[in-house]
């Protein structure tokens, strides 16, 4: 009983832990958000990674998730129409769609045209249904006129990091993913890639949201860890790993 | 908001199963007769191997087959050199992940139906002149007919329940590599409850009547015990 007491006592002077989901293409720039935030607030952070979409599913069947930082603006929006949000989502930045290929004897060019190649044989894509690069890319290629040409040549990865992972390992030959991703230090130096006219698809705004679940179980840690989004310091971040803020 | 339900998904994962069954069952048969010998250190390793696929994480073997079969990679490179073939994101290519993955279903039961029998079954068709070859065909299948049965019926129920590495080296190709664990999983994510649901109902009721048939059939031969 003594010991039942003691270890409880303990646990209340334990850091508070927040979890906080993470659309896959902002895993790197997470990395240093977390690290800048631990600065001043030591606040835990655990990060669960994955397509917005699919984080969105999970977040409506519940999961205990304190804030979400989204791919785009249409899922933290769904979350709030179901009343799972604690306000409004907000902006955070804008990300870049580009064209990346590992292969030696591929040079990625902007116009597409490449694409229609015959040593060309899959193009990796994230699910245009989950994961917004992949829509902001299946927009592009229907632009471009090029879709129904070389849509059996899609091969669909299940959020942006599996379509970069097709590519890094060359088992696509070519494909679209975020910059953020390409020029991240993991990744830097393997094969070239391009950015797309910025123009010919819909901007890629990313906002993120406090979740209800945060406010409820969190409310100042999470709060923190949301505000801090917004800050110049992760602004600064975003821009460094590759995405446009305002 | 329900789209139209494909068909293409449930009826590649058919034929997946099919072609996944059909090879490993001419792989099993001579591997099984090779195991069920007498057993010396080589054949406890190789038995182990045949056995990984039940012990290892889908996503073990499908990060290993991405990477075999990458063309940036030397194996990968020398099937597209050689072959013209590229087994990532391709029908063939799941098979192959399949046929190594329900290894151990098919060449199980069928080891150990042949290991059940007397060796005096073996040993009089070999005085009577018999090849090992016409032995086995001839004298011990025949006799372990339910063996044979459970491993094709379970490598088609286990194929058709494949999910991780499909996912992992499929790349959601319609009609090519989306099977229907993938269509409900992709289902899932896009909030098609619906359509998820009528492939899982699909698939439960298929995967129920198949082993139901096994069971009666099996009861019905009442030889060889397996379960």
């Amino acid at each position: 009983m003594v010991f039942l007491t003691a270890f409880t006592s303990i646990a209340g002077f334990t850091q508070i832990k927040i979890t906080v989901a993470v659309a896959a293409n902002m895993q790197y720039a997470m990395e240093a958000l977390k690290a800048e935030f631990n600065k001043t607030d030591k606040t835990e952070i655990s990060i669960v990674l994955g397509a917005s979409g699919k984080l969105t599913q999970q977040i409506m069947q519940s999961a205990p998730f304190d804030v979400f930082i989204s791919a785009d603006t249409s899922f933290p929006e769904k979350l709030m129409q179901n009343n799972l949000a604690a306000e409004p989502p907000k902006v955070y930045a804008q990300g870049i769609l580009v064209l990346w290929s590992a292969e030696p004897g591929i040079q990625p060019a902007a116009d597409l045209k490449l694409l229609l190649n015959e040593n060309i044989q899959h193009i990796a894509i994230a699910n245009p249904k989950t994961a917004p690069y992949g829509a902001a890319a299946e927009f592009i290629l229907k632009k471009y006129g090029l879709y129904d040409k070389i849509a059996s040549k899609l091969v669909t990865g299940e959020s942006i990091t599996q379509a970069s992972q097709f590519i890094a390992t060359q088992a696509a030959d070519i494909g679209f993913t975020a910059k953020s991703i390409v020029i991240s230090a993991e990744m830097k130096g393997k094969g070239k890639w391009i950015e797309l006219n910025r123009n010919d698809y819909p901007p890629i705004k990313q906002a993120a949201v406090l979740l209800k679940y945060g406010r409820e179980n969190h409310a100042a840690a999470a709060k923190n860890f949301y505000d801090f989004l917004f800050s110049k310091q992760a602004k600064l971040i975003y821009k460094n790993f590759g995405y446009i803020v305002q | 908001m329900h789209r139209m339900i494909e068909l293409s998904p449930l009826w590649l994962t058919l034929k997946l199963a099919f072609f996944t069954t059909l090879i490993l069952f001419f792989i099993a048969i001579p591997v099984a007769a090779w195991l069920s010998h007498k057993k010396t250190i080589f054949k406890t390793i190789a038995e182990v191997i045949v056995s990984m696929p039940l012990v290892l994480p889908p996503s073990v073997i499908g990060f290993y087959m991405l990477l075999a079969f990458s063309p940036g990679n030397a194996f990968g490179a020398l099937l597209e050199k050689w072959f013209n073939a590229r087994l990532v994101f391709s029908f063939e290519g799941l098979l192959v992940a399949s046929v190594i993955y329900s290894l151990p279903f098919m060449i199980h039961p069928i080891q150990s139906g042949l290991s059940s029998l007397p060796p005096s079954l073996k040993e009089a068709s070999y005085s009577l002149g018999k090849t090992k070859f016409q032995t086995l065909l001839r004298v011990l299948l025949p006799n372990i007919k339910p063996s044979l049965l459970t491993g094709i019926v379970l490598t088609f129920a286990h194929t058709i329940g494949e999910f991780g590495v499909v996912l992992m080296i499929g790349g959601n190709i319609p009609g090519k590599t989306r099977t229907a664990s993938v269509a409900i999983y992709d289902e899932v994510e896009a909030f098609n409850y619906h359509n998820a649901n009528v492939y899982a109902v699909i698939l439960l009721v298929l995967s129920f009547s198949i082993l139901f048939i096994l069971y009666l059939y099996n009861r019905r031969l009442q030889q060889v015990k397996i379960f």
